[in-house]
């Protein structure tokens, strides 16, 4: 178990989160750039001193700024810290590298074992320098899981990897952490990414954790206003007949023609189309009610300057303060 | 020609013809290899006038000149008094120099600044200062003096003053060497270490060391060529016993250049071999690194 309440000074904010991770369990923790989630990692790490904290792991106490005062140097947190930067020690062949952190003999079954199940069994006497950016992040990988770590740490790990390469390191990640179930946090700025990985996602937003709970529960379910637009909301469009009170709008929660059984139904003009992938991605002038922009992805182009009705499915709902109020019908949309 | 390239970005527009008129592509060829051959005939005249003064004693020096110069009783005194106080000199480098070296690599001494401008001090006094200015620091009339006489010990014309003055003369190239070996080691290696389980301790010597080891050893070498060669400040407090750069100065004075001769190859052979060897070694080390 990975307990972690900490206050953490930067420069333009402070990090205020309280998070708790179970053995075995994968926390997602999403946010735009500068959020403040590497920062809560290496807090965790013991890389950077927090202002006040209180971060156990497995029962042993990491950091303590109440009374008596602990801070357990790096080396002696067991905390696997994996970055984008795999960090491999270029003067020491892929064995050696990870053997490092290994101490005494009984464990070379392991080493094996392990290098099977990365891939990367024929690299072991090649140095880093010849490895590929995904074998240097296996073998990293390999390193956390041989040194024993009670805890790993992923700080963006797969940027700069292609989609299919990240796909297949995080499936090996996921079987990794339920076989020795370690609690296990992925830090990233791309939603996908961390979906793919969590069974639990945070959102983290200047400093501050702003919703917990499952990656689908996150997206379908945006806790406010601020946490929708994160995960991708690209327009807010008031509800008739409740004043004050506006529909998420996400692109790809969007469908063509009048469903009213189905969500909120709006019309208005294309203002612009263009391709988007395999889908168009139309931009539409609402027309009902007050005006609005909203954004839609669709499997067919419509030409600008031509009316349309869209229906938004089960949109998220949001006060004049900006949180939730329900979904769909619950907030009181009309039939 | 331009006109038409940004009407219809499409069309790609061969480079322009340089030198003009046809054959205007063979012409800058043919001046690039002129080009070449200059840049190569210039590289080569400055290897062999920074190499003159070796290739100048190796067809001055005659196979009797060195035999009789050599074969004189003790001449080899001075050459293993050299080796040996270069022996400790570099001891003293590596236990005194290396930690500062570190320490201003990455940045944690108090004034940085200060402290580099203390190393570099030793490096752009002439020699032949320090070696005056050492006699007011450490001579027998000094403070210092007066605890080295308690101890019955000399700073002045002993073994101890000749080791004194080879540090002082030799200590920056090593620390500057070190301190721009320390600084390619990039810290997040050095943090991955602890994450890993190691105390600073031990991830310095398992991850800063190896790493830093090239030019740690490039700088050791060059401050070793130093030492062996040190005369301005060695002249003034270290005259007796007579090291090798001092035996070449005074077989000079006292029996003239083909004496002297033989002398300074033997200061070459001791003194070149240890930098090249770092050289050959340090150079291995990062192709090793690159696979």
């Amino acid at each position: 178990m990975l307990e972690a309440d900490v206050e953490v000074d930067r420069r333009d904010f402070t990090v205020l989160a309280s998070i708790s991770v179970a053995p075995g369990e994968r926390l997602a923790l999403f946010g735009p750039s500068g959020a403040g989630k590497t920062t809560l990692l290496e807090a965790i790490a013991g890389l950077v001193p927090p202002r006040k904290a209180m971060i156990t792991l497995s029962g042993r106490v990491l950091t303590s700024t109440g009374k008596p005062g602990i801070a357990l140097p790096p080396w002696q947190r067991k905390v696997g810290l994996l970055r984008q930067d795999p960090g491999l020690f270029p003067h020491l062949s892929v064995r050696d590298n990870l053997l490092y952190a290994m101490r005494g003999a009984q464990d070379l079954a392991e080493l094996g074992e392990l290098a099977d199940a990365l891939g990367i069994a024929g690299l072991l006497a090649a140095m880093p320098a010849r490895l590929s950016g995904g074998q240097a992040h296996r073998v990293a990988l390999g390193r956390l899981l041989l040194a024993h770590c009670d805890a790993l740490l992923l700080d963006e790990p797969y940027t700069g990897l292609d989609a299919s390469l990240r796909r297949t390191l995080t499936d090996l990640v996921i079987s990794l952490v339920a076989e020795r179930r370690v609690p296990s946090m992925l830090v990233a700025h791309e939603l996908a990414e961390t979906q793919a990985f969590a069974d639990r996602l945070a959102v983290l937003d200047q400093g501050k954790v702003l919703q917990t709970g499952s990656p689908g529960e996150v997206v379908l379910r945006p806790a406010s206003r601020r946490v929708a637009e994160l995960v991708g909301y690209a327009g807010f469009v008031p509800v008739p007949g409740s004043a004050g009170t506006v529909a998420g709008v996400h692109p790809d929660r969007v469908t063509a023609g009048s469903h009213p059984n189905r969500g909120l139904v709006l019309s208005g003009t294309v203002t612009r189309c263009r391709p988007a992938g395999v889908l168009w991605e139309i931009t539409v002038r609402t027309s009902s009610g007050s005006r609005a922009t909203l954004v839609a992805r669709l499997p067919e182009a419509a030409p600008t300057g031509q009316d349309i009705v869209l229906t938004v499915l089960e949109p998220p709902c949001f006060g004049l303060d900006g949180t939730a109020v329900g979904i769909g019908e619950s907030a009181g949309l009309p039939r | 020609m331009s006109l038409a390239a940004s009407a219809d970005p499409a069309i790609v527009t061969p480079p322009a013809p340089r030198g003009g008129g046809p054959g205007g592509v063979a012409v800058p060829r043919k001046l690039r290899s002129v080009n070449r051959s200059l840049a190569l005939a210039g590289t080569g005249l400055i290897w062999i006038a920074l190499l003159g003064p070796v290739i100048a004693l190796l067809t001055h020096l005659s196979w009797h000149a060195i035999t009789s110069s050599l074969s004189a009783p003790g001449a080899f005194e001075p050459l293993i008094l050299s080796v040996q106080s270069g022996a400790v000199t570099l001891g003293v480098l590596v236990l005194l120099g290396t930690p500062l070296a570190w320490a201003l690599a990455r940045g944690a001494l108090p004034f940085p600044r200060v402290w580099e401008t203390g190393v570099l001090a030793s490096l752009l006094l002439p020699p032949l200062v320090v070696g005056l200015l050492l006699v007011f620091l450490v001579g027998p009339y000094t403070p210092i003096g007066h605890v080295l006489s308690g101890l019955h010990l000399s700073a002045t014309d002993t073994f101890l003053a000749l080791v004194i003055a080879q540090v002082y003369e030799s200590a920056p190239y090593y620390v500057l060497g070190a301190q721009a070996a320390f600084a390619g080691v990039d810290p997040r290696l050095e943090q991955q270490a602890a994450l890993l389980g190691d105390p600073p301790g031990r991830a310095f010597r398992r991850v800063t060391v190896p790493l830093a080891a090239p030019g740690l050893a490039m700088a050791l070498a060059i401050a070793w060529a130093r030492a062996m060669g040190a005369f301005g400040a060695v002249v003034i407090i270290a005259y007796h016993p007579t090291a090798l750069p001092l035996q070449i100065w005074t077989t000079l004075q006292e029996t003239g250049l083909p004496s002297a001769l033989p002398f300074a190859l033997v200061l070459l052979v001791v003194a070149l071999p240890l930098p090249l060897a770092a050289y050959i070694w340090s150079a291995r080390a990062r192709g090793r690194r690159r696979g």
